[in-house]
């Protein structure tokens, strides 16, 4: 049954496949005509065990495995986890790789935002806006790939430092695809702040009060957009945020259009800092030598995803594997504050909602039982292995 | 502001629940309180202000091998809240027999830590009372009951007998 009745009223399920949100999850709206008056979310759909997974991993391997926990910011990730793990191995990272770390931490949240962006825009039923700002996007992917050689898993980082160098003239690259973008980003503040149908879906829609987002626990660009001034490249800097300080942006309003213009502010932030860093290039090596086996403790490292706070903490027990490493993403925050907010809406303003929090699935979701009525398509670990030494024979 | 400042004052306000206090690292404080101190002393630093909850950490520590002749002891659940403010981050340990893993919910007091609580009953098998929301969150519908994932004694299943039980 798609409806079911409780109360003389409707549950309207949306999900976990669903034409307005790219990625599964479940949500359960009840409605009392067009109102929602309830909501609540079933995650899941596509845990994969990471965390399990990486006890079985040694040091090095987590790296590649942690890296794949989101495809949008996976850089961040790693970047928490490899800094977690040089702080453990008590290793004192080149300035040069810190600078490097950031760079791409920061080109990752232009690709992050332009992304949500136009994600946001299409659930908006704007999707010229969509088109334009993916097009501009691959700017900034094919700055991302220009210096890593990859689109998505930039595997900038390793434990130690990071693995590739920008050179001068990687760096007039990112300057020039800077200035464009820029620009660009430019005339979709004014499309966004101006458009009457736009500001139509999202002025006035979604309020959240400060004292709401803090009660709510909602982190990065949507708590930012409702006046909290918590950003962690800001509170607690890391990396080369502690020699480049960012300002922290931030709006009273805590409707959606403000968590568009926090947004849309961040990506002017980004250039303003990555510019700057390339002006101030520290020289020297890209890595120092991690050992293999990490000494026993315990420590905890928190950075700003594009989405918001992450949190890393990391157990060793002396040996070359990890004894617990445990995630907690941003996504899973907002979710919390998003079923909150949503009540008191119309249920066609949902969608603009979810997609307002920048919701990212992957990021909660890190766990999953594969069920196959095939037997045949279950493959060990070694059919694995062959396969890939036949494929790329 | 200044780090040392902010952690003196979160260990203060959990002085008179804390078993023991230590510095693992330079921002950061551990606080073991006993289960049915954690209530109140997350009531404490609400109610003072002092940064926010920024995640529940859940830790299997098995016991180690008994000696020959010994009785095997039990192991016990680990759960670690962490609260930030600013760089601080100060550690709200709970150790939890396996035998009796209940803790009461701080829900009441947080209302965000409904979807941490429903991690930590998920995979770890701690059972929380009073937590507004005992659904699953993560795990699949036919995943069996009383199998904890981020428990050490679970190294998956076997694929074909788990294939077959369904």
């Amino acid at each position: 049954m798609p409806t079911q009745e409780q109360n003389q009223k409707f549950i309207v399920p949306i999900g976990p496949q669903h034409p307005a949100l790219k990625e599964p999850g479940h949500f359960e709206f009840t409605v009392d005509g067009e109102i929602v008056t309830g909501a609540s979310v079933r995650l899941g759909y596509v845990h994969r065990g990471i965390e399990k997974g990486t006890e079985d991993r040694t040091w090095t391997q987590n790296v590649y495995l942690l890296e794949r926990i989101c495809g949008i910011c996976s850089h961040v990730h790693v970047t928490a986890y490899v800094v977690a793990v040089e702080q453990l191995a008590k290793v004192q990272v080149p300035p040069r790789a810190e600078a490097i770390r950031t760079i791409v931490a920061e080109l990752e949240r232009i690709h992050s935002h332009m992304l949500w962006l136009g994600v946001a825009a299409h659930e908006g039923g704007f999707d010229s806006l969509f088109m334009y700002s993916w097009r501009d996007r691959e700017t900034v992917m094919d700055i991302l790939e220009t210096i890593s050689g990859n689109r998505v898993h930039y595997s900038a980082n390793i434990l130690g430092g990071v693995k590739f160098d920008i050179d001068d003239q990687k760096r007039d690259f990112i300057l020039k695809g800077l200035d464009f973008l820029e620009e660009r980003t430019n005339h979709y503040m004014k499309v966004v702040t101006t458009d009457e149908t736009f500001l139509g879906r999202t002025r006035d829609v979604g309020i959240m009060t400060k004292e709401q987002a803090i009660e709510l626990g909602a982190v990065g660009p949507t708590a930012r957009a409702s006046g909290v001034t918590i950003d962690i490249r800001d509170s607690a800097p890391y990396s080369a945020y502690k020699t480049f300080p960012i300002n922290v942006i931030t709006d009273e309003t805590g409707d959606l259009l403000a968590r568009f213009v926090v947004r849309i502010k961040e990506l002017l932030e980004s250039y303003r800092l990555i510019r700057e860093i390339l002006d101030h290039m520290p020289e020297g090596e890209l890595a120092v030598r991690v050992p293999r086996r990490i000494p026993a403790g315990e420590t905890i490292h928190r950075v700003e995803a594009p989405r918001g706070e992450l949190f890393y903490y990391v157990k060793s027990n002396g040996g070359d594997k990890p004894e617990r490493i445990k995630v907690r993403t941003p996504s899973l925050c907002n979710w919390s504050s998003v079923i909150n907010f949503a009540v008191g809406h119309k249920l066609a303003d949902m969608p603009m909602i979810l997609a307002g929090i920048d919701p990212c699935f992957s990021c909660n979701d890190r766990l999953i039982k594969i069920r196959r009525d095939n037997q045949s398509q279950v493959w060990t670990w070694e059919d694995l292995r062959l396969h890939g030494i036949e494929y790329y024979r | 502001m200044d780090l040392e400042k902010v952690l003196l004052e979160g260990e203060n306000l959990l002085q008179p629940w804390a078993v023991s206090t230590s510095r693992p690292e330079e921002n950061r404080s551990d606080v073991v309180v006993a289960r049915e101190n954690l209530h109140a002393a997350v009531q404490a630093i609400k109610d003072a202000g002092w940064g926010y909850l920024t995640a529940i950490t859940g830790l299997d520590c098995p016991a180690p091998a008994a000696a020959e002749g010994e009785p095997a002891a039990e192991g016990n659940l680990e759960l670690l809240y962490h609260f930030c403010s600013g760089l601080a981050v100060v550690t709200l340990r709970v150790s939890l027999p396996y035998s009796d893993p209940t803790l009461p919910s701080v829900c009441d007091i947080l209302p965000y830590a409904t979807l941490y609580e429903r991690e930590l009953m998920e995979l770890f098998g701690v059972r929380i009372q009073n937590t507004p929301d005992t659904s699953r969150l993560v795990l699949p519908d036919d995943w069996p009951d009383g199998i904890y994932p981020l428990r050490k004694n679970f190294t998956g299943f076997a694929a074909p007998a788990a294939e077959e039980k369904e």
